[in-house]
């Protein structure tokens, strides 16, 4: 499903050019938990960027279905987020005038969907996030770990093939991340949507399926199954 | 997304950020208000100026000789209607409302006893015909003290501010020392009346009047008036009023018709001028909401870099995310714009019915406009609604450099943004 065939990207800072992907190459498949870890600097965030179709690579392909992402120009990347990527962030990036409702309607009214639909979707999807009834609060009366919850279902609410989450249980205390990866991880059963997370939190590796660990920009471990 | 979305979701961020809304917004009405207002005076201060103009100086249109427009500010006697009464009646029996004037120059001279001092000032001289210039002009009822004129009576009304520099009063005599129309020097006796204290400064400053018989004969005028004033009629406009003159003179090609506005042109381009005014206002109120508008959308891009970051990674487009900001943005000017309105409507009725009492300024320099003491503002709905379309536009245009600005930032830099 998602290929990644020798992927460098390197930074400009000042004179010095930081590398920070050299020659990355990952497969992955539809349906995937997967986590991609390493220290600072090791380059999962500028990974799950590409992957995200936020960044480009200087060199390398990244093909999502058979279709070259690098092709894409700023657009045609826009337009691919919009239809078939869904993104969770650290810090939740809840839109503050919107309800919690509003956030997750968000996403399918940039898809021209039906009001109907939309309602009937969103309330659907915030109860099996565990939200019903805390539709019509804003995210400033809703605790971290409910605010993730209405990013994940934004995320998953227009039925994206790739949910890329980038340190999504940084800014949760460990009770609660817990609680919104066992969320995660029971929606990518039930839906079948792919999760990649970039992440150096020890739990949120022991939760994924798929454990692929970065070092230097270059893939340095992979450990398949087991989770917990 | 809907454009309803975008105006929701722009409305919402307005109110979020409540206080710094109202602030900017109060910038841009109070910009509009000033507009507003200036906008008031210039046309009350140019609608009673034109009043005063055609009530004291030219009525609503003269027939006069076809040479004599050129030089009329020289008060030529050379240049005149030479069967001045046969063309009045004409007028009559078309129903119109017309009355003879002889303008000349003169040099007033008084002396002292009972002058306060002797002295000598040039003066404008209005021969009028005491029986019809009030059914074109409005003298009679200005006069402050003492009488109206009575024909063939060696008798003057002056105008108050001259009365009052010279310190005339009704039963002083005065002489007025001037050329005949055949270019023979001639003094004209005459005693004080009454002083009319016009709404015209041009008519309270340098003019006399004395009855038109008297002028014609110390003028050797021979029958000759150098106008004839008509009265336009209620709702007629000016080049109907001319054609309808210019039939009753048809036989006689040496003369002409003018307009009030031809004859006044100077004043008229005064007023036209007034834009000028206006568009300094206007650029005032655009660098104070310009300035206003665009260090809040600006703060409120940057605040929300993120925000806007997160928008774009899910798949906003940035023409969407432009548009949520510039609606933003209008509707700034919007909100500005109403509380523009509804306070000019408020300082326009002050002015409306109170004025500003620029008197000591209008007694003592001749501004070009024909209106004394108190100036008073109008009603000019139009540009209520300019007022409105201004707001949003500056609004608007001010707007779109910030958000330019923060759109030409990437997705992830945004994002990254603490």
């Amino acid at each position: 499903m998602i290929t990644v065939e020798n992927v460098h990207k390197t930074y400009q800072t000042g004179d010095t050019a930081v590398y920070a992907l050299r020659g990355v190459s990952i497969s992955i498949e539809a349906g995937e938990f997967l986590a991609i870890a390493g220290p600072s600097g090791s380059g999962k965030s500028t990974l799950l960027n590409i992957l995200g179709c936020l960044d480009h690579p200087d060199q390398g392909s990244v093909t999502i279905d058979g279709q070259e992402m690098v092709q894409l120009d700023k657009s045609g990347r826009a337009d691919y987020r919009r239809h078939h990527l869904g993104f969770i962030f650290q810090n939740f990036n809840l839109i503050p005038v919107l309800t919690a409702y509003e956030n997750v309607a968000f996403a399918l009214n940039l898809l021209n969907i039906p009001e109907a639909e939309i309602k009937e979707r969103t309330i659907s999807i915030l109860r099996e996030v565990g939200l019903e009834g805390m539709e019509h609060r804003l995210p400033s009366k809703l605790s971290g770990g409910q605010q993730q919850r209405v990013a994940v279902a934004r995320a998953l609410i227009k039925n994206p093939r790739i949910i890329l989450a980038d340190e999504p249980t940084a800014n949760l205390d460990s009770t609660t991340g817990e609680a919104i990866l066992d969320t995660m991880r029971a929606l990518n059963e039930r839906h079948g949507t792919t999760f990649i997370f970039s992440t150096h939190d020890p739990m949120v590796m022991e939760f994924s399926r798929r454990l692929i660990q970065l070092r230097d920009g270059t893939v340095a471990s992979e450990r398949e199954g087991a989770p917990r | 997304m809907k454009p309803t979305q975008t105006v929701a979701l722009a409305a919402r961020n307005l109110r979020r950020h409540r206080r710094r809304t109202i602030i900017t917004a109060g910038a841009v009405a109070v910009g509009l208000m000033m507009y507003i207002a200036v906008d008031s005076l210039l046309v009350g201060v140019e609608e009673e100026s034109n009043r005063n103009l055609i009530w004291y100086e030219t009525g609503s249109a003269q027939v006069m000789h076809e040479d004599y427009l050129a030089e009329r500010d020289d008060r030529p006697l050379k240049y005149t209607v030479d069967d001045a009464r046969q063309v009045q009646q004409a007028l009559e029996a078309a129903g119109l409302n017309a009355t003879s004037r002889i303008v000349f120059s003169g040099e007033l001279i008084v002396y002292r006893d009972p002058f306060p001092e002797d002295g000598s000032v040039m003066v404008t001289a209005y021969g009028i015909d005491p029986d019809t210039d009030n059914d074109v002009y409005r003298l009679p009822q200005t006069i402050s003290h003492g009488s109206f004129l009575d024909p063939g009576e060696n008798q003057a009304l002056m105008g108050a501010w001259l009365a009052e520099d010279i310190g005339a009063e009704v039963g002083y005599p005065i002489t007025v020392v001037t050329r005949t129309r055949h270019g023979y020097y001639q003094t004209i006796d005459l005693e004080i009346t009454g002083i009319v204290n016009t709404p015209n400064p041009m008519i309270n400053r340098t003019a006399i009047f004395l009855p038109e018989d008297v002028a014609a004969a110390y003028l050797q005028m021979d029958g000759a008036a150098t106008e004839i004033a008509v009265a336009g009629r209620l709702g007629q406009s000016l080049p109907e009023l001319t054609e309808e003159i210019e039939q009753q003179i048809a036989g006689a090609p040496e003369l002409v018709v003018a307009d009030w506005r031809t004859i006044a042109a100077d004043v008229v381009a005064l007023a036209e001028a007034k834009e000028m005014g206006t568009g300094i206002i206007l650029l005032l109120v655009f660098i104070i909401a310009a300035v206003g508008v665009s260090n809040t959308i600006l703060m409120s891009v940057l605040e929300r870099t993120r925000e806007l970051g997160m928008m774009r990674a899910i798949g906003m487009r940035d023409r969407e995310v432009f548009a949520t900001l510039i609606t933003e943005a209008a509707g700034i000017g919007l909100i500005g714009g109403v509380i523009g309105m509804v306070l000019g409507a408020g300082a326009v009725t002050y002015l409306v019915e109170a004025g500003i009492d620029y008197g000591s300024i209008m007694r003592d320099t001749d501004v070009g406009y024909r209106v004394t003491q108190v100036i008073y503002g109008a009603w000019n709905l139009p540009v209520f609604g300019r007022a409105l379309l201004v707001g949003i536009g500056i609004a608007v245009a001010t707007a779109v450099f910030p958000v330019r600005r923060a759109l030409k930032m990437s997705v992830i830099e945004s994002l990254r943004n603490a």
